[in-house]
């Protein structure tokens, strides 16, 4: 039978039992709305996890090792040649240091533009870490510089991103002052500080100088609780604060393939090393959480696309018993069992078709339903996402082929029975 | 075009075997129309869907329009009956939800290969519905027909489908006498076209149109 008499058949059939089909097209449907709107919902919610949680997969970071180990096994201190030994492990691409500063940071006033966004009278002790530019060249626009400054030019400074999202959602509120203007980009912000001054007045240095950071950009790569500025600053400083070398406090490891990195964290375990998991354990933690709802949600909602699957086949069943003098005529008229199998086949198709895609629609509209109550019920909190929920185009497809499937896969049964119906016998 | 050589058709009634056809020969030339006559229960529809390929499930040969349906497959059968035979029934001559004119122009939706271009079909659809009458009932659905009107796109149908054969189950039965005179026209305008006709019927309106009339009795005709 060519296409368009299969069309023309499965729709006649539709047309001949509405209520049936309507009701068949709205349990499709509701299976699709409930798979696009629950694993939208839980991607959403990864999304949002991974914006507050960032992980890069291909990052180890090392630290120095237990010191009761470190002199048996000829480990433990991170220094320039322990960092060479761990760059020339096999699958790590580069090794970035960091050192924290020994001298104490302080930044008495707000940064120009941004007083309101200040406590009056608060000066701010800032932990310093010096980090390896490569750690942020990624993150670094172009022509804006991040090398320690010759003359008396600001120190470039890296913050991480997620600092101003707490600041803002959490730090201004508690303060009491004004959050961070909308869409205010602080790339190229100076704030005066003073070297060697601690709010612990006995931990002052003797030698105090006054200086000034500048932004340079933003990164995840940085820590959260300190400024970042660069490693070359950092030794300059300890040079002049008569500091001995500290060693480094952290290499950070980029491997070749996020394959590489449990091989290149053993290595650095043996060689004497630490291995702070920390970070990667909370993404990751935060991540099986949010997979594992996903996954179930996903199973309820194939459950739900199954129970459809059934409502079809009962429909679909019923539908062939009530029509098989129609189905015997189109076997006198020329139709083969395998034509017939396929017309109920099809109309199955179309009901599910019909049905994924207002499911999907409606999967959508739930979302944004949802996004409204949400927005209005929950406070603001660091890294409240815009939306609870991300629908992808492959989600909006699987939703539509998820309910044409399972109906296609319900009506087998009634497909195979209309293809048995004896002409003969039923039209005698 | 139509030919039977000791068919035989026999159906399980629990344990039993009942003998319905036991040896029936039959030849139908084109251009022929032959009536089969007979009590009820005689096996006279049986006859008809074996000679259709609708019943598979006979003894004996029979050949229509010369290809012989022993041994053919569903599909080959399906070929047969939409591109060689045309039906007639008493009752449920019309696949319900579909407009008249889209039940006359089935077989040609029906049809596997190279399809009529759809206008096409719809034009020559229309065409036989013109000629039986129905042309203003084009767009209604069989459920607003009267069963006249409903054997009449079954007859459309068959125009348009111009078969070799057209077999036709008590095709008058339900009919008042003027639209029965009306379906016997038809069929003389079939056979004159060169279709082999074999109506089975116990209505003597019918059996008196045939240049033959035959009677199955105790499976066999005479």
């Amino acid at each position: 039978m060519s296409g368009r008499g299969l069309l023309a058949l499965a729709l006649a059939s539709l047309r001949a039992a509405p209520g049936a089909a309507v009701v068949d097209a709205v349990a499709s449907a509701l299976g699709a709305a409930a798979l696009v709107l629950f694993v939208g919902l839980g991607l959403g919610v990864g999304d949002a996890a991974r914006r507050m949680f960032p992980a890069d997969d291909r990052l180890v970071e090392v630290v120095p090792g237990p010191s009761a180990l470190s002199g048996l096994l000829g480990g433990g201190r991170l220094d320039e040649a322990a960092r060479a030994r761990l760059a020339a492990l096999p699958g790590v691409q580069a090794a970035w240091p960091r050192q924290n500063l020994q001298v104490p940071v302080a930044a008495p006033e707000a940064p120009r533009g941004l007083e309101a966004a200040w406590a009056p009278g608060m000066t701010l002790q800032i932990p310093v870490v010096g980090i390896d530019p490569g750690l942020v060249a990624a993150d670094t626009r172009p022509g804006v510089s991040f090398a320690d400054p010759t003359g008396d030019g600001p120190i470039p400074v890296f913050l991480s991103r997620r600092l101003l999202e707490i600041y803002d959602k959490t730090i201004a509120p508690t303060w009491g002052v004004p959050g961070l203007p909308r869409g205010f980009d602080p790339v190229g912000l100076e704030l005066p500080v003073r070297l060697g001054v601690s709010i612990v007045p006995s931990r002052s240095e003797r030698l105090v100088l006054d200086s000034r950071v500048k932004l340079a950009g933003l990164s995840d790569r940085v820590p959260l609780y300190a400024m970042a500025v660069p490693l070359d600053t950092v030794r300059r400083l300890h040079a002049l604060y008569r500091r001995s070398d500290p060693g480094y406090g952290q290499v950070t490891l980029l491997a070749a393939r996020p394959d590489d990195v449990p091989a290149i964290a053993a290595a650095a375990r043996r060689m004497g090393f630490g291995v702070d998991a920390s970070e990667r354990s909370a993404a990751e933690r935060v991540g099986t959480v949010v997979a594992v709802t996903t996954s179930a949600l996903a199973v309820l909602a194939l459950l739900m696309s199954a129970l459809a699957a059934l409502a079809i086949a009962r429909s679909r069943a019923a539908s062939v018993a009530a029509r098989a003098r129609d189905l015997a005529l189109l076997q006198a008229l020329g139709a083969s069992p395998g034509d017939l199998r396929a017309v109920v086949l099809l109309e199955a198709a179309l009901l599910g078709g019909a049905g994924g895609l207002a499911g999907v629609a409606l999967g959508r509209l739930a979302g944004l339903a949802g996004d409204l109550a949400w927005r209005r019920l929950l406070p603001d909190f660091p890294y409240r996402p815009e939306t609870f929920f991300h629908f992808p185009g492959w989600l909006l497809a699987a939703g539509l082929l998820v309910a044409a499937g399972a109906a296609v896969l319900g009506a087998l049964g009634p497909a195979d029975a209309a293809a048995r119906v004896d002409p003969a016998r039923t039209l005698s | 075009m139509i030919s039977l050589a000791g068919v035989t058709r026999a159906f399980r009634d629990g344990d039993r075997q009942v003998p319905v056809l036991r040896g029936v020969d039959l030849e139908v030339a084109a251009g022929e129309i032959t009536a089969v006559v007979g009590g009820s229960g005689s096996g006279k529809s049986t006859l008809l869907y074996v000679a259709g390929g609708l019943d598979a499930g006979f003894g004996g040969e029979v050949t229509v329009a010369g290809l012989r349906l022993r041994g053919l497959g569903p599909a080959r059968l399906a070929a047969l009956r939409n591109e060689k035979v045309g039906f007639v029934f008493q009752a449920f001559n019309l696949v319900s939800g579909l407009p008249a004119l889209d039940n006359v122009i089935l077989p040609g939706l029906l049809r596997r290969g190279a399809a009529e271009p759809r206008a096409a079909l719809r034009a020559r659809g229309q065409e036989a519905l013109a000629r039986v009458g129905l042309a203003d009932k084009a767009h209604l659905d069989p459920a607003r027909l009267s069963g006249g009107e409903r054997q009449r796109v079954a007859i459309a149908r068959a125009l348009l489908a111009r078969p070799a054969v057209l077999l036709a189950d008590e095709p008058t039965g339900n009919l008042d006498a003027v639209t029965g005179a009306t379906v016997i026209s038809l069929f003389e305008e079939l056979a004159r076209g060169g279709a082999a006709v074999l109506v089975v019927t116990h209505e003597e309106r019918v059996s008196c149109a045939a240049g033959r009339v035959l009677t199955l009795r105790d499976g066999r005709l005479s």
